[in-house]
């Protein structure tokens, strides 16, 4: 029986050593080896490990890989392109939605014939959202003329990333390549894996890096690349690429022996467990077709030829090895963990029945099954439950059911979802007892409030029972701007960790509408949310109250990659307010790195180490590019000042109602990713804001308005009184970082000089 | 000759750790996994149960070793362990830990109780418990409750060497935090030394505990379309409490000048207020208490606290059920259950 990864003996085999790792560490540990030029990336679960994994190593100085945090996953695309087309050497990996969002780049970097390699951690596609595994995503790459190699395990994530590289440099193909492998079976899951001890090995494996292609980086050879084409042309191009693509199939062969020789792994085109005499098998992309292999040895001691097929690499697809290793074989499950709806069954479905076609001969029934969406977990006893179906149809030699679902349920009508609570709206949220009126001497808004124990009468917005952290200040920062707010809102969350964590269906901790939307795109969607409710109160389809506010919650992830989405927002004055919520950092992902996490913060991806001190460059103010577009009003908040905050609610609020868009910053602690204690929340907020770390002010109709000053208060702080606090802080205040710190001072009290200007200058 | 002491028929000895996201159930799963595999040259596979990246909410760790030579292809969750360790007590209440432990299987469990009333509580019928109090062992040594909870897993499986994994503990600390080096080894043989053992017999043909895949609540014919919910605010029928690690807040009454400074810092919406008249007859919003339901011991409160009122209590199995004023939510049936 052939093995997985059989074991030769390989002629000149590299020293190796033993590890246990995840699929994630041995992506990154051959990129690392490898040595890339660059990296653009953007965090996505389940694939974020492998930046991650390769920061840590640059803070121990183990690479020289230029890792580049991106704005988003286009931005990471566009980083590599632009990488690439200078003849660098080039890596990313991305998962789900992130793939979706460089779907549009990665045709042109195949189409114009620039090499790089990235990982594709398969993750199911949104919506709804699902964080774990399937292939939705792997399917979207079918046609974007990637070559695509898969990898059943981390050892062959380790294998495959290696000579992934060497594919796509080779002269017969220069295609850009992808490793697919299954998110957290894979990626997470850890394994004895062997890799080599040298990373020369490795190097001189994949060669050098071809440099006599036409690139631009040379002055003296002056290219143009990408020029626009006609018909005519692009059939040549693409002609010339389908050419490339399958050449690359052969190449794989011949770099697999290659790689064979060095590591003694194998890795022929197709994986073939007991195919040599199955009358029944199933067909299975990466880890649940080793799952299936255990239950071929169980079926084969009861009698059964049994088998699994499991490709190494899926474009080009190796149709002439499937048509070979489905020769004699009767029946064939096909289980794919994605469908193409409406399709009749999946892509590889229609593919490997298409390579049968060509065989006039054959005869096997071909089943197909969708299965494990969104990472539902493919145990043995559900591989038994496949072969039942194909032995089935081969008693039979016919299948009952060509195409369906496996592991689908109807539900028990018992247990459908009813209300718990009545519907809060209207009349409950309306204290009475917050007033917003224009003074007409200053043309500002004046607001008096009650004390805040008066509020307390009014019900908060989310519900208890949200699975955030312990200490969490997403929810006292959003619940003290909601007091200021009177009447019903409609909100919209874009994913993070509020989003995350008070909506896991079938839960909800919303008591009024809530909406999600990618965090690339909420503020258009709120956008649509408004002026659709606007237009159809106009035509008077729906009669509801004048004072509904829209709300749009995103957290500071989300004003990086929806910055774009934002500032159009913004600029076209859409009646709604966007309520950003900065705990300096990805932290729903893993706490990774994000534009507003200030220069020297450690975060996952911003590793402390000899080589690197944390973030490389400054926090974005995001306040101020709001403010920018000239909309209405913009305030900054926090709650260790809540009277501040809740008036500024109430300012944003008929602003919103009355005038247009309003942006709104708080600043909220995440003790988890901060690694600060949970009770200390408050303190810690209250000496960002004293530091001048987080200035508390508003932008009223263009006009700056400091609304608590440190200095005046005889309350400022040094700066590292606030970083005291945070474990990611901590390295700040060793001696060796002086001037590191003062660094970020000298940023802060620079910030704040102007922001003391601004609001002496009204003109500023 | 295998080194194992005991395997199912794929060839593996398993082992399930529950815990809380951010007791360092994960890192004990990977250090007891690496010894085996690094330290002995066994085989095996360690991975986590997935979800967001959150502190306090239930996480389980697993671990399978099996003799070199045998090839582990399942990634499946480890569903009939043969060793479980409990890290947090509080989570019998929501998740059955014991689910599929074979009929001879080892439950190792932190707690500062008793065998029997364990026993009890986790409805075991036989095979063998252990008790260690880690927590005690980690705030006497200052260091984690998943290194005793290490010493004591190794202490169960007598096949690894713990000689060895103090090595690594020594290599983990020294560089970078030298002073750590030797708590963190004490907590790690005290865990070993400290774990107390109780066999109840296993007799002939005993069943191990039964175990079922979560099935989930809604199916095709029951889900509203698009994964839309229509029950809002259903999340307030959780209960959060095995998320708390040991504290929670304490409220007295007569301390409190209902100034609402905890309401405003309370991430879980915890504290419980009701209308009434001052004593000049106004009408005011009065605090009744907390709802400990939703209390995961942040201890914000405490520290916004201007006055006596709220303080840190070690929390006692009963007391939050005792204590607990209970949100008043519209609820459709009509008001407090």
């Amino acid at each position: 029986m052939a093995m997985a990864e059989k074991e030769l003996k390989g002629i000149n085999q590299a020293e190796q050593l033993t590890t246990f790792e995840s699929g994630n560490e041995m992506a990154a540990m051959a990129a690392a080896q490898i040595n890339y030029h660059i990296m653009g990336y953007f965090p996505i679960t389940p694939s974020t490990e492998v930046a991650q994994y390769l920061d840590q190593m640059k803070a121990r100085g183990e690479h020289n890989i230029k890792l580049i945090p991106a704005d988003g996953e286009h931005g990471s695309a566009g980083i590599c392109y632009g990488a690439a087309a200078t003849g660098a050497r080039v890596f990313n990996a991305t998962s789900a939605n992130g793939f979706m969002y460089m779907l549009e780049q990665l045709p042109v970097q195949a189409g114009t014939r620039f090499p790089m390699v990235m990982n594709l951690v398969t993750r199911a596609v949104s919506g709804p959202l699902d964080i774990r595994g399937d292939h939705s995503d792997l399917y979207y790459a079918l046609n974007t003329g990637w070559v695509i190699l898969t990898a059943r395990t981390p050892q062959a994530v380790y294998d495959m990333n290696i000579m992934a590289l060497k594919i796509a440099e080779h002269a017969k193909v220069r295609l850009p390549v992808m490793v697919a492998y299954d998110g957290f079976f894979t990626s997470h899951q850890k394994r004895k894996v062997h890799y080599f001890k040298e990373r020369e090995v490795v190097q001189q494996f994949v060669g050098e890096c071809p440099t006599d292609y036409n690139f631009a980086r040379d002055p003296k050879a002056p290219v143009t690349i990408g020029a626009h084409m006609n018909g005519e042309d692009l059939m040549n191009n693409h002609f010339q690429q389908s050419e490339a693509m399958y050449a690359a199939g052969d190449i794989f062969k011949e770099i697999a022996d290659e790689y064979a020789n060095i590591s003694g792994r194998d890795y022929p085109v197709l994986d073939l467990y007991g195919m040599e005499d199955a009358d029944v098998a199933l067909f299975l992309l990466n880890s649940a077709a080793e799952t299936a292999k255990d239950v071929v040895d169980q079926l084969r001691r009861r009698g059964i030829k049994a088998g699994v097929i499991s490709p190494n690499i899926i474009r080009p697809f190796p149709a002439k090895e499937i048509r070979e290793a489905l020769k004699n074989v009767k029946a064939l499950l096909i289980g794919e963990r994605a469908d193409s709806y409406g399709g009749n069954g999946p892509n590889l479905t229609h593919e490997v029945k298409s390579a049968l076609q060509d065989d006039k001969n054959n005869k096997t029934i071909v089943l197909s099954r969708v299965f494990g969406l969104g990472g539902k977990d493919f145990y043995a006893d559900d591989a038994e439950l496949f072969f039942k179906d194909a032995i089935e149809s081969m008693e039979l030699g016919y299948a009952i059911k060509p195409f369906d679902y496996f592991g689908h349920i109807p539900g028990d009508q018992e247990k459908i979802l009813k209300p718990v609570i009545t519907p809060q709206h209207g009349d409950v949220y309306k204290s009475g007892l917050i007033h917003v009126n224009k003074d007409p001497e200053t043309n500002k808004l004046k607001v008096k409030l009650p004390p805040i124990r008066s509020l307390t009468s009014k019900p908060k917005r989310i519900a208890s029972g949200h699975g955030a952290c312990p200490g969490c200040g997403i929810f006292t920062g959003l619940e003290l701007f909601f007091k200021g707010i009177e009447g019903d809102v409609v909100v919209l969350y874009q994913t993070g960790c509020a989003y995350v964590t008070t909506t896991a269906y079938p839960y909800s901790s919303h008591k009024q509408t809530m909406i999600h939307n990618l965090f690339q795109n909420g503020a258009a969607t709120l956008s649509g949310t408004v002026e659709a409710f606007l237009e159809l109160k106009e035509r008077g389809e729906i009669n509801v109250s004048d004072d509904a506010t829209f709300v749009m919650v995103t957290g500071d992830g989300g004003m990086d990659i929806g910055m774009g989405s934002a500032i159009g927002t913004a600029l076209r004055n859409h009646n709604l307010i966007m309520l950003e919520y900065d705990n300096e950092g990805y932290m729903n992902t893993g706490s990774q790195m994000s534009y507003s996490t200030p220069k020297g913060h450690m975060t996952s991806t911003s590793n402390v180490g000899k080589a690197q001190k944390g973030k490389s460059f400054h926090h974005k103010d995001t306040a101020q590019i709001m403010a920018a577009t000239n909309i209405p009003y913009v305030f900054t908040g926090a709650e260790a000042f809540p009277q501040d905050l809740i008036k500024k609610a109430a300012k944003a609020q008929w602003y919103a109602q009355n005038v247009g868009t309003v942006y709104g910053k708080i600043l909220i602690t995440c003790p988890l990713n901060w690694k600060s204690e949970d009770r200390y929340g408050e303190k810690i907020l209250e000496a960002a804001v004293n530091a001048c770390f987080f200035p508390l002010y508003e932008v009223e109709e263009g006009i700056t308005t400091i609304t608590y000053n440190p200095d005046e208060k005889k309350k400022r702080v040094p700066l590292m009184e606030w970083l005291k606090y945070m474990g990611k802080t901590k390295h700040l205040l060793k001696e060796e970082n002086r001037e590191l710190l003062s660094e970020l001072e000298e940023e802060i009290e620079y910030r704040w000089q102007r922001l003391l200007a601004k609001n002496n200058h009204p003109f500023l | 000759m295998s080194i194992l002491p005991k395997k199912n028929e794929l060839g593996f000895f398993e082992i399930r750790l529950e815990s809380i996201g951010g007791l360092g159930a994960n890192l004990a799963g990977k250090m007891l996994a690496e010894a085996g595999v690094l330290g002995l040259g066994l085989n095996g596979s360690n991975f986590s149960s997935y979800g967001s990246e959150k502190k306090g909410s239930p996480v389980k760790s697993f671990i399978r070793f099996c003799d070199p030579d045998v090839e582990i292809r399942a990634h499946s969750p480890i569903e009939q362990p043969h060793v479980v360790g409990v890290f947090h007590e509080a989570l019998y209440k929501t998740i059955d830990v014991v689910s599929g432990l074979a009929p001879d299987g080892i439950l190792l469990v932190n707690s500062t109780r008793n065998f029997d009333e364990i026993k009890r509580d986790l409805k075991l019928e036989y095979g063998t418990l252990a008790i260690v109090d880690a927590l005690q062992i980690a705030v006497e040594e200052k260091t984690k409750v998943n290194t005793a909870m290490l010493g004591a897993l190794f202490r169960i499986c007598e096949f690894l060497d713990p000689e060895s994994m103090k090595n690594i503990i020594r290599k983990t600390f020294e560089k970078k935090y030298p002073h750590l080096v030797e708590p963190n080894i004490r907590t790690f043989e005290r865990g070993y030394n400290e774990v107390q053992f109780k066999t109840y017999e296993t007799p002939m043909g005993a069943q191990g505990k039964s175990f079922s895949r979560s099935m989930p609540k809604l199916g095709y014919k029951t889900q509203e379309i698009g994964g839309v919910i229509t029950a809002q605010a259903n999340s307030v029928l959780k209960d959060l409490s095995g998320s708390r690690q040991g504290f929670l807040p304490k409220f007295e009454i007569e301390q409190c000048i209902n100034c609402a400074a905890c309401d405003t810092v309370c991430p879980d919406l915890c504290f419980v207020w009701e209308a009434g008249e001052d004593k000049k007859g106004r009408t005011q919003m009065f605090l009744k208490g907390i709802d400990y339901q939703y209390c995961k011991g942040c201890l914000k409160c405490v520290e916004a606290c201007p006055t006596t009122a709220l303080s840190d209590l070690r929390e006692k199995i009963g007391y939050a059920e005792s204590n607990r004023v209970k949100h008043n939510f519209p609820y459709i049936a009509g008001g407090v259950s």
